[in-house]
Order: C-alpha cells, then structure tokens, then sequence
C-alpha cells in the first residue's frame, strides 16, 4: 500500500493519485524529465522537454535514438523509411542501420529488425519479423503491425535498449 | 475472405513464420482465449473465434497461399487503417505480498495514410430526438429549432434527416428523407410546439426506426437525442432499444440541457451505443454542442469501432474511460466496449485500469489481449482489425520508472472527476462527513490547477449538502460534468461559461 502524506489514505500499490483527496503519489513534479536524460547536452535538454510525450513530428524532424552503452547518440535525418538490423556477411538483404556497434549480435537483433517510417506528421514503428521481438515501452509488437512512436519512447530490438527523441 | 482480416496479427506472428511457429502461437492463444477458461468474458470469446478462422487460413496451404497474395497486392497499395498504441504506467512491477494496480492508456490513430485533405466528409443518416415536454417551453425550444435549422443548412444532398419529437407520444416531424429540400424542411422544424410530459422511450424507438430506413454500413448512422426532463417507468425498455441500436451500427449520443434530466440513465444509454452524453446548462449552448456535434459526426473516417478486452485469468479490469473524444465513463460489464466513431483528425484515448494478484512469478508476462475493430467508410466497406498484447515485465530490481506524462496528466484530471463520484457514494450511504470531505478535496486540486470557478461551484455545494443533506441537482450536474470536460482540452471555458450565463 502507498500511504497519501496528505489524507494519509492508504491506496494500492501502483495507485498514481490518491483515491481520497488526488494529490498526486508519484512524489514528482507532474513535468520531470525522465532519468535517461540524465545524459548531458544543454541543447537537446531545453528542446526535449518542451517536446516530450508529443507524437507530432513536425517538417524536417530528426529521429535520434540514444543507446544506455554509447554517449553519442544515433540521428537519422527524415527520409520515408529506415529498416534496423544488422549487417551479416552471408546475407542478400541488409539493412539500412547496422546495430553490430552496439552489441546487436549478444543481444539478439535479427538482421532485419525493426523498421520506422517517417509519414506526413507522425513516425511509425514496425517489427519487420524479428526472431526476438521488439518492444515499444515494454509492449512487444505484434510483427507488421505499425505503432505511432512519440519522444522520450524506449525502444527496445530483442535486448537492445534505445531510447527515441524528436530533433 | 476480407483482405483486413490479417490472419498473421490476429496470432501474432510474423509473415515468414514457419507452420510450426504458427501451430505454436495459435495453441498457446487458443488455451488462453477459450471460453472454458474465460466465463462470462463476450471479448474473449470473441477473440477466440477469430484466432480460430485465423489459424483456419493459414493451416490451409491454398488458403495461405490466396491470402499472401491477396497480401502482396494489398501491400502495394499500401494501406493500414488504424494503428494502437499501449502506454503502461509502468514497464516493470515487483512480485508483492498484496495487489498492484497499473494502468494502460490505449490510443487508436487513424494511419497516416487516412490523409485530412484528401479525405471527403463521411455521409451521415442522423436522427434528431427532440424532447418538446412543457418544460421546453420558451428560450429551449426556440434555440432548439435554430439548431435543428442550422443542422439542416450544414447538410449535405447525400445526408438523410429524420426529425422526431416526442412528449407523451412521438410524432415524425420529418420522415427520413435526403437533405434536399432545405427551405420545406425548415419550415416543418419551426412549426414545433412544446407541451405534455415526458416519455423517452416513444421519441428513441421512433427515431431507430427511421435511422433503419436509410441504414447503410457506408455511412454513420446515428441518433442525437436532446432532452430536459425525467423520464418514467421506461428506462429499461430504453437501455434494451440502445443495445438493438449498437447491434444494427447505430450511435445514440444525448445532450441533456438543464439541470433536470437524469444524467445516470442518459450516461448509461449514450455508453451501451458507444455515444457520449454532454451536458448543456443553458439554452444559449444548444446550437453550438449540437453542431459542433454533427460536424464531427462528418469527421468521421472509421465507424463502428469497438474494442474487447480479453485479460489474463489472475487479471482484473477494474475500470475504462475514454479520454479522447468526449469524455465517457465506458461499460465493460461484457468486455465489449463499443466507441462509435474513429475521426480523421484526433485519436481515440482510452485508460484502462488493471489489477495485478499478489506474488506474481518472476517472469515476461502478458496481461490482456486487446482487440480494436472498425468499419472503414469508403465506397467499399472494408472491416479492419488491430491486436495488442498488453504486457509487463515482473521483476525482483526495483526499478525507478516515472509514469509517461500522457498517463499522469489523464489520471491527475480523471482522479478529480472520480473524487465527484466517490462525494456522491458518501451521500447516498448518508455519510454527510465524508461526502463533505471528499468536496473539500476536489475543491482544494480544482484550485491548484488554476480552476477558480469550478472550485467556488464545489465549495458552495459543500455548503448545500450541509445545510439539506443532498446535492442540489444544478450543482451536482456542474460538478460532474465540467470534471470530466476537464479531460477534454478547452472544453472547460466555455461550459463554464454557459453555466454562469445560465437562464436558470
């Protein structure tokens, strides 16, 4: 139970207002930024925060996807569609970004992944068929099925965790 | 076969899957989703069965080869209809001796492909259901017929009106018929005279059936139904009509104007068609709702849209709202949620509220199977349907997961609105203290977000339960609808507003 320091009404775990008098539970701020952000960089910061949560993309956004095991962050100008996965020798069919550097083959990316299309205003995230699945904010995709993708989303490729932000 | 029956989605695998993968996954679906297992639960039976055509196809090698080239060609001209998204509170939860709850918001876009410019307004059959009881007598009545006019001014040759009114007995002021004689029609509008009581029943049962004259899967079919009053002795009659209306595609949305109808019954009826009830206080706001009503009937690119909840056995749905359009406590007492129309321009939002048992294992695990259906107005119509597993990492790390801001402002506002709710529950148990206390709570977040008017409206029916013990009807329905206008952005101004500008 979360007990309200408040009413100090008793609520079930999980509760985010309280039942009795909704003062928020969370003990943060409504508009905190979210702790992978924790990474430095000024620019993005002020940026990012007015955007966060929106699904908009506005003409010319840039996708940028940063990794937990790399400080440089992956951005990918808008185009119509970019296919995740990774380079294998034997294969016919590559992909447009290669994940090897981050560790693809250990964490179970396919050499086709993922793929996110870039439409009118918003970008769409499809698993392509992967063998390990990929996962918007802990939701596993069912493959081919598109998904509206927002900034500040967490994007995982089989183990791989990426998080995507507007630019 | 419907090409939009994706038989590789329904199970979940992707389009290279081996026979063994699909044997796999449709076995694994098939246990959880049979009706042995689910009592009680429609959704999942439903589910069941389309699991079972699904696996049907692709078991069947001529089958399979006929849909993947239906698929092929259906690829190339590139559509999906709607896409969801799921949002959880939390990505992980730990295995606790005691319940948790989480929630998932569910949204439905409309696919990029579903272009606003290139899209032409959808064709409506739309029956007006106008309460012309004594009590309408007046300002209502004739701002009633400036709406109704107006309706009529803004529809198109292709769009069929009825116009019901009802009293005691129903009579059609205009059979369904093409809107193409506009100055006639009008005319036949402004000849309405108030008088009598009020008796629902006749009025809706009168408009369905002219709505079923013009039914058509190609266009939305729906019922507007104004009233000011009470009805009496056939609200159940009423509710069963509202089920044959959802069953036959047809929506009943309600505007209740006053403060003297019954905003339960008409919630409940608005809810079982996948309509919305809204909640005018003054007459001056009957040709601005009703309007704003019909054009975003217009707006329409996909109708019929329903969605079915199928949780797992240890897990419980405690409650579902939609956020997005119009504010609706939703009825999942079938697990079939009905929600009318998917419009061009904005997204329908949906929280769901789980419950998760004690000790859950430690383990990847999924909590419900979620189904959104809808028929796509086109020439042809064309059904379509997309599924989400809903699940949640269990885990023994704690993790430190802020819950989305999409989540925490909809529960923030929606906490608000159940807090009315719960003032209200007090009341009727005769828990004057506590129906109080909750009121005083609202009224403390109301101002805290900067809602001064509605927080002085709540202080003041404090005052009220204290003096009579009992909402005053005006209040209670301020207080309730203008929470829930909360959730709807800018809605809030302008209802308040009317209300304040009230003719009492």
């Amino acid at each position: 139970m979360i007990q309200c320091q408040e009413c100090q009404h008793l609520n079930r775990n999980g509760t985010l207002f309280c039942e009795e008098c909704g003062r928020s539970l969370v003990g943060l701020p409504l508009n905190a930024t979210i702790p992978t952000r924790a990474i430095q960089s000024d620019v993005d910061e002020a940026s990012a925060k007015s955007t966060w949560g929106t699904a908009h993309v506005g003409q010319g956004t840039s996708l940028m996807l940063r990794f937990l095991s790399n400080d440089e962050p992956m951005i990918i100008p808008p185009t119509k569609r970019v296919v995740f996965g990774r380079v294998d020798v034997g294969s016919t069919v590559n992909p447009d970004i290669d994940l090897t550097p981050y560790g693809a083959i250990e964490k179970g990316v396919s050499r086709q992944h993922a793929a996110v299309e870039f439409s009118e205003d918003t970008l769409i995230l499809l698993d392509v068929g992967s063998s390990n699945g990929t996962f918007l904010n802990g939701q596993r995709l069912v493959p081919n099925q598109p998904r509206v993708l927002r900034d500040g989303d967490e994007v995982r490729f089989g183990k791989l965790v990426a998080h995507i932000y507007f630019k | 076969m419907s090409i939009s029956f994706d038989p590789y989605s329904i199970l979940g695998v992707s389009r290279n899957a081996t026979d063994e993968d699909i044997k796999k996954a449709y076995r694994k679906l098939a246990q959880r989703l049979h009706p042995d297992k689910n009592q009680g639960n429609e959704a999942a039976s439903l589910q069941f069965k389309d699991v079972s055509l699904a696996y049907g196809t692709l078991s069947d090698m001529t089958a399979k080869r006929r849909y993947d080239e239906q698929a092929r060609q259906h690829e190339e001209s590139g559509d999906t209809y709607f896409t969801l998204r799921m949002t959880p509170s939390k990505r992980a939860v730990m295995p606790l001796p005691e319940d948790q709850v989480v929630y998932i918001l569910t949204e439905i876009f409309p696919a990029p492909s579903a272009n606003p410019q290139e899209k032409v307004e959808a064709n409506l059959n739309l029956s007006l259901v106008l309460d012309i009881s004594n009590s309408m007598k007046g300002t209502r009545i004739e701002r009633v017929k400036i709406a109704a006019q107006l309706i009529i001014d803004s529809l198109s040759p292709n769009d069929t009106l009825s116009v019901v009114v009802f009293n005691d007995r129903a009579s059609i002021i205009i059979p369904s018929t093409k809107v193409i004689d506009k100055p006639s029609l009008k005319a036949r509008v402004s000849m309405i005279n108030p008088s009598g009581g009020t008796e629902m029943f006749n009025g809706i049962s009168e408009g369905f059936a002219q709505v079923k004259v013009a039914a058509n899967p190609r266009i939305v079919n729906s019922i507007v139904l104004l009233t000011d009053g009470h009805t009496y002795g056939d609200q159940d009659k009423c509710l069963e009509l509202a089920k044959q209306a959802t069953n036959t595609g047809v929506v009943i949305s309600c505007m209740g104007l006053g403060h003297d109808w019954n905003d339960e019954f008409l919630d409940k009826l608005s809810s079982t068609t996948g309509g919305s009830t809204t909640f005018i206080s003054s007459a001056d706001g009957v040709v601005r709702f009703l309007n704003d009503h019909v054009r975003s009937l217009t707006n329409a690119f996909a109708d019929r849209m329903q969605l079915t909840v199928a949780p797992d056995p240890d897990i419980k749905l405690e409650m579902a709202f939609r956020l997005s359009p119009s504010p609706q406590p939703l009825m999942i007492d079938d697990y079939i949620i009905p929600l009318s129309s998917l419009q061009v321009n904005r997204p329908i939002a949906i929280l769901l509220q789980f419950v998760l048992p004690a000790n859950l294992t430690i383990n990847f695990r999924t909590l419900a199977r979620m189904v959104v259906s809808g028929e796509i107005l086109q020439n042809q119509v064309t059904s379509f349907k997309a599924v989400s597993d809903v699940s949640i990492e269990v885990t023994e790390t704690l993790v430190s997961d802020e819950p989305p801001n999409s989540i925490m402002d909809a529960l923030s506002k929606l906490t608000l609105y159940r807090l009315q709710e719960r003032a209200k529950e007090s009341l009727e148990r005769g828990d004057v203290t506590e129906a109080t206390q909750r009121l005083n709570n609202l009224a403390t977040r109301l101002l805290e977000m900067g809602q001064e008017n509605l927080a002085q409206h709540t202080l003041a029916e404090v005052q009220r339960v204290l003096q009579t013990r009992a909402f005053s009807d005006a209040g209670r329905k301020t207080i309730k609808y203008e929470t829930r206008a909360l959730l709807s952005p800018g809605g809030l101004d302008v209802a308040i507003t009317n209300f304040i500008s009230s003719d009492g």
